[in-house]
This record gives structure tokens, C-alpha cells and sequence, in this order.
């Protein structure tokens, strides 16, 4: 038996994944192909959507709209320095509550994993006014700073630092490495598959976010692009603006597409070895 | 030439330090933004639909006015949300567009400056209003914003259908006066056309189911609230108008699990012969009327609600309203252009009014102008007897959601009448009491 013969996926498997895939593609090209027709038409019939004509001019009021790039822009700067900030600080009390002992450690994971119990409806008005008192809303500080606490990344780099075997930091030890070494030069490119699983999370919950955007950032040039866009529907938009409403929803999910297609080797790679741990 | 240098960066910094000769004017409104199409238009008589007209409006406005510089903040839908926060940080802008029914809330906690005295230092009086706008911005006697026009949830209704059922007469539609003649009627257009009579939201929309069941208690001469802490919605008007939604649903005379963009479609695809919506659509169907190809073509009109219950003749009523959050740091200079800003809304309220919404002012109403406008004629006794919610009760976009949650629930099937009622009062109620 030839190897291709061995490797050959069974007929039936690749006709349920090409189905599955068509199952999941369809709501997106359906959004594509509504993105691409007139409102009028779409509002008395969205079947029209596969007649022609069709038009780009949804998208040319998306990009006519002089503001879209300083939303994109803001967007983009944002999600980079929370998933930085994200990254850097779950992966430092990561290593504290895995590697290091000191006095109130377990108390203090466990009260780090409450937070995971925490929705934000619940903390967003007392936020809202710890940074109206720094006077901090309609800053980038103040869109990302919130969002550098997230618990789910401490847990996750936690029991990934725990899973690599001690013995590595001890032989670090024994040839003179401080523990800011071992961590920086030892341990964490070890755990590159879950800093990017985290990355990605967190990029993404970023990218996404509205809420916090929406009462921080009421200055119309701080706005990310989530809250931008959403600002330029016209009432009834979903009637009458159907059309633009899909474009709206193509043009802020193309960088989200762009970023996984950079980074899909490394994005299967991190969900591969999350499976895997 | 060196001392020219020298001097360089002495006049770029006296240039950086050198205060903004415009007054700034920050204003927050909905209608969305449509800067590609609207952007550089000036002139609002070209301009079209909501969003065009507001962004011409306002370009127009500034070109008139060149020490104003006008902020403008975008907002999506209706935008309280932000207003709420920019006001908890001390940061509002200078004007809001607001609804009326909006205004009560935010006037109890003192969040909304009277503008009695800056109408009337650009020549405003409430006089000038309308009835219904003029009821949609007073409150215990102070004028809380300028109104820029009144809506109101209307029959727009399909006249091709109409004249297939055998309901037309002078080329008017025949709509009952009664829930029997209703009944009647709807059997009568279903029998000949195949089609349901009534297009309404049912699913997804809370404001739909909760506009029409609000009417129906009115025209009962029942007040939706017995005061500001206790709703009416467990009475017989209310038992009576919500069992008579559940029958003409339950019977077939609507088209059923429709949401707001799925019955304004059903409605252009002439699969109904009514449709529940506001005056903000009488602009694009009429558009549709004159397109050869629309089932609507030759065939629209618009309507009140009929009278169906004995009792009184009154319509349901909101209105957008520009109104100026309290904000101790706002300087005089703003102010006065905010005050000129509203001059120039109340000017120039006959271009807002081809949006479809009644105009705010009594002259424009009376205006041949505006009577010119298509179907305007047909329903303009609204601005007569339209009837906004009570002042008195606050909190009302939280009870709307209820309410129209609950007689959803009723008509549908998924509740009885009488529990929906008892859940949707118990429900009011908590909010009521919950401040």
C-alpha cells in the first residue's frame, strides 16, 4: 500500500466536510452578497440579492465616511496594546502562581478565577466612574486598560507554566540564571503555543468589543471602528439599510480575516497544541 | 534672512497658542451619517431621507454661520446609552437630539436645562407649536427642547389589494369602524385576494406590538397609567384591546412571525393589505407608488388608525426633539450658538418634514407648502389629536420593551391574555418602583 493510499482521507469524510464547510460559508457569502446590492431593492426584496445589478455603492459610503480610518486606526491600536499588555501580564502572574512560592498564593489564584464569574455588566458603572474621575474616558488608556485584567489568561498561561516540568528551571538555577532569566529566556518561548492561542483570544475580544467603547469613548475621534460604524446606520437599518448593514459587517471583519490569514500557521499550530496538552 | 529663522519658530508657536476664533458647538444626534453621499451638500432641498436631510441641514447651517464650528457626534439608535455616560463624566455635548418620550426621564434627574429663555431670545414660543409638539416637550410648564417634528405609527395601506377586495369607495380606502366591521372586512379582503388584511411585527420588535396595543387602550379612553407608579395594563380596555390582537391573529388576518424588516418587505411584495408602521415610511412607499414594477404602483395610501373602540379619537404620538443636557462648564458664547442653532432647525423645519414626520410648527402644517406634499393631507389631523405618553412616568423605553414583550407573547399564543397582562402590569410596575 502506497503511502498517499495511507494518508487518502475516506470518500465519505471529505463529502461531510465539504457539506459542513458549505454550512458554514453560507451565512457569510449570503451577508457578502446582500453587501453588494442597492438598499432600496433589498428592502422590498432581499431575494433580489441574486440578480443583478449590483453595486459598490455600500461600500463606497462606508470608506466616504471621512472618519472610518481614524476608527480603523483606533481599533488596530487598541486590540494590539491589550493583546500585548494581555500576553505580558498573564504571562508574568502566570509564572508567579505556578513557579513561585509565596505567602497567600493559593487564595490569591483563586480570587484571580473569580473574576472569570464576573460579567462586565456587573463592574461597568463603577469603571465608567473610576475613570470619569481620572478623567480618563476618550483615551486610548482608558479603552485599554479595562481589558488587561482578564483572568481566563492568567488561568491559561498558569496551567501551562505548570505542565513544564520543573526540572528545567532547577538546572537554569544551578547555572546561575536569576528567575527573570529562566522566565524570559527559558520558559517563555516554551509556552509560545498558548501565548498565541491567548494572543488571538484576546485580539479578537478586542476587535469585537462595543460596549465599553460606546460609553468611554464619546469623542467622535476615539471611537473604534465597532462603535464607529455602528453609529453611521440610519434608523431602521435593517430595513432600509440592509446593504450598507453587510458591507459595514465585510468591511470590519476583513482585518479580523486578514489577521488569521498572516498568522493561520501559527493560529492552527496554537489550537493543535492546546488540543494536545 | 537668519533672523527670519530665528523668528520661525517664535511665530509657529504664537500660531499654536493662538485660540479658535469659531465658537464650538457640539451636537449628538441620531439618523446616521452618510458623509459620501451628503457630505459637501449644503442645500437640504436636495438632499433626501433623514440622514441626507439632517447632514445638508446642518452643512447649510454652518456655511450660514461661519463662527460656528459645529461638532457633530453620530450615534447609533437612539443613543442614551452615551448620553447617560457623557453625562455621568461631566462631558456632554451642547444639544442632543432626544425623543419625547425620552424627556421626562432625564428632566426628573435634572439632566436637561430648560430652554424657555433661549427660544425665546431667537424669537421661539411654544405658541408656535404644533399640539402634540408642543405637549411632547413641556414639562410642569418649561419648554425642555425644540421640537422638530411628531410621529406617529400609521395604516400605510396597499390600494391595488384594496380595490381587488372591494374596498375602496371614492377612491378612499373603506377601513372600519368597529372590531366587528374589522372582522368583516379582513374576512372580506382574504376571501378575494387570498391574502392576509393586517402586516404587522410580531417577533424580534418590541415597539411594533407595543404601539398598536397602546392605541387601542386610548381610543377606550383608558389611560395607559393610573400615575407615575402604577400601570393600567390589568383593566378591561387593556384585556379588551389585547384579546382583540390575539383574535384577528389567531384567526389569520395577519401575516404571522414577521420582524420589521420582514413585514416592510411583505408589505412592498404586496403580500398584505395594511401595514403598521410610522410616518417615516409615507416618503419611500410613495416612492415605490411610482415605480412601474412595485405591486404599490397607482396603489398607496396612507392612514390614522381607524376608531375602532368608542370612546375617544386620539392618535399615538412621539416626536425628536433637540434638547441641551445641563453642563455647568458650557461658556456663554456656546450657548448663544446653540441658541441660533435652534433658530435655524425651527426656520427651516418644512425640509425636515419631507422626511415624512409631522412638522413641529402650526405655520408649516398650515403651509401649502407642506399640504402639497404627497398623502400629508391625509393624515394631518394627527397633529390635532395626537396624544404622546404621560410626563408623569418615567422610565418609559424599559416599560415599552415590556409591554411589547408581553402582548407578543399574547397574540402569538404563548401566553394567555390574561396572564400576559398580569405579567406585563407586575413587570411595568417594578419598574415603576424601582427609583
Amino acid at each position: 500500500m502506497s503511502l498517499a493510499a495511507v494518508h487518502k482521507p475516506p470518500r465519505t469524510a471529505i463529502v461531510l466536510v465539504t457539506l459542513a464547510a458549505v454550512f458554514m460559508l453560507a451565512p457569510m457569502l449570503w451577508v457578502l452578497i446582500l453587501s453588494f446590492k442597492d438598499n432600496t431593492a433589498l428592502m422590498a426584496d432581499t431575494g433580489s440579492a441574486f440578480l443583478p445589478p449590483w453595486t459598490i455603492a455600500n461600500y463606497r459610503s462606508i470608506v466616504g465616511e471621512g472618519q472610518v480610518f481614524t476608527w480603523l486606526m483606533n481599533s488596530v491600536i487598541v486590540s494590539l496594546a491589550m493583546t500585548a499588555g494581555v500576553l505580558m501580564l498573564s504571562s508574568l502572574a502566570a509564572y508567579g502562581f505556578a513557579r513561585l512560592e509565596f505567602p497567600g498564593r493559593k487564595l490569591l489564584f483563586v480570587i484571580v478565577l473569580f473574576g472569570l464569574a464576573i460579567p462586565e455588566q456587573a463592574v461597568i458603572i463603577g469603571r465608567h466612574q473610576m475613570f470619569s474621575a481620572a478623567s480618563l474616558h476618550n483615551t486610548y488608556a482608558a479603552l485599554v486598560l479595562p481589558g488587561l485584567s482578564m483572568p481566563f489568561g492568567v488561568f491559561l498561561m498558569t496551567q501551562y507554566f505548570r505542565a513544564i516540568p520543573k526540572e528545567i528551571d532547577e538546572a537554569a538555577l544551578l547555572d546561575g540564571a536569576s528567575r527573570l532569566r529562566i522566565f524570559w529566556r527559558i520558559l517563555l518561548p516554551l509556552t509560545i503555543p498558548a501565548q498565541a492561542t491567548l494572543g488571538i483570544f484576546t485580539f479578537f475580544h478586542a476587535w469585537n468589543d462595543y460596549w465599553w467603547p460606546l460609553i468611554s469613548a464619546t469623542n467622535r475621534d476615539m471611537v473604534t471602528l465597532t462603535v464607529g460604524i455602528a453609529a453611521t446606520q440610519v434608523n431602521f437599518a435593517q430595513s432600509e439599510g440592509l446593504g450598507f448593514l453587510m458591507a459595514q459587517a465585510v468591511f470590519a471583519g476583513v482585518p479580523t480575516l486578514l489577521v488569521y490569514l498572516v498568522f493561520q500557521k501559527y493560529i492552527v499550530r496554537a489550537v493543535a497544541g492546546a488540543a494536545g496538552q | 534672512m537668519r533672523y527670519l529663522l530665528a523668528l520661525l519658530p517664535l511665530a509657529m508657536l504664537s500660531a499654536c497658542g493662538k485660540p479658535e476664533a469659531r465658537t464650538e458647538l457640539t451636537i449628538q444626534r441620531f439618523f446616521g451619517a452618510c458623509q459620501a453621499e451628503f457630505g459637501t451638500l449644503a442645500d437640504p432641498a436636495k438632499a433626501e431621507g433623514e440622514c441626507g436631510i439632517i447632514t445638508a441641514m446642518i452643512n447649510q447651517f454652518e456655511a450660514a454661520n461661519p463662527d460656528i464650528k459645529v461638532v457633530e457626534n453620530t450615534v447609533f439608535w437612539p443613543g442614551y446609552d452615551q448620553l447617560t455616560a457623557q453625562l455621568a463624566a461631566n462631558g456632554p455635548p451642547d444639544l442632543v437630539t432626544m425623543h419625547s418620550s425620552a424627556i421626562p426621564d432625564y428632566e426628573a434627574r435634572g439632566l436637561l436645562e430648560p430652554l424657555d429663555a433661549d427660544l425665546a431670545a431667537v424669537g421661539i414660543t411654544p405658541d408656535q407649536f404644533t399640539a402634540a409638539a408642543r405637549v411632547g416637550v413641556m414639562v410642569d410648564g418649561k419648554t425642555m427642547g425644540l421640537p422638530i417634528d411628531v410621529w406617529a405609527p400609521l395604516w400605510h395601506v396597499n390600494m391595488n389589494l384594496f380595490r381587488q377586495a372591494g374596498l375602496v369607495a371614492n377612491d378612499q380606502p373603506v377601513l372600519p369602524t368597529s372590531p366587528e366591521e374589522f372582522f368583516a372586512q379582513a374576512a372580506q379582503f382574504q376571501e378575494r385576494t387570498g391574502k392576509p388584511y393586517l402586516v404587522q411585527i410580531s417577533t424580534k420588535d418590541s415597539s411594533g406590538p407595543m404601539r398598536i396595543f397602546y392605541v387601542w387602550m386610548l381610543q377606550q379612553g383608558a389611560p395607559l397609567f393610573r400615575d407615575a407608579r402604577h400601570a393600567n395594563f390589568d383593566s378591561p380596555a387593556a384585556r379588551r384591546a389585547l384579546s382583540f390582537m390575539k383574535d384577528l391573529y389567531q384567526r389569520g388576518y395577519s401575516a404571522k412571525n414577521l420582524d420589521y424588516a420582514s413585514a416592510v418587505s411583505t408589505f412592498l411584495k404586496g403580500e398584505g393589505g395594511i401595514l403598521v408602521d410610522g410616518t417615516w415610511m409615507v416618503g419611500k412607499f410613495d416612492a415605490f407608488a411610482h415605480d412601474a414594477t412595485s405591486p404599490l404602483y397607482r396603489g398607496y395610501a396612507v392612514r390614522s388608525f381607524p376608531f375602532l373602540f368608542e370612546g375617544r379619537r386620539v392618535a399615538l404620538v412621539d416626536g425628536h426633539n433637540w434638547v441641551m443636557p445641563t453642563d455647568a462648564k458650557r461658556t456663554a458664547r456656546e450657548r448663544e450658538a446653540a441658541q441660533r442653532f435652534l433658530k435655524y432647525f425651527a426656520a427651516n423645519d418644512f425640509q425636515w418634514a419631507r422626511t415624512g414626520h409631522f412638522p413641529a410648527y402650526k405655520s408649516i402644517i398650515e403651509s401649502a407648502q407642506w399640504q402639497q406634499l404627497p398623502h400629508r393631507g391625509d393624515i394631518a389631523t394627527i397633529t390635532q389629536i395626537g396624544e404622546p405618553l404621560p410626563k408623569y412616568v418615567r422610565r418609559q423605553s424599559a416599560i415599552e420593551y415590556v409591554v411589547g414583550e408581553e402582548v407578543s407573547a399574547a397574540y402569538t399564543g404563548a401566553k394567555p391574555v390574561d396572564r400576559a397582562l398580569t405579567d406585563m402590569q407586575r413587570r411595568a410596575n417594578e419598574i415603576l418602583q424601582s427609583y
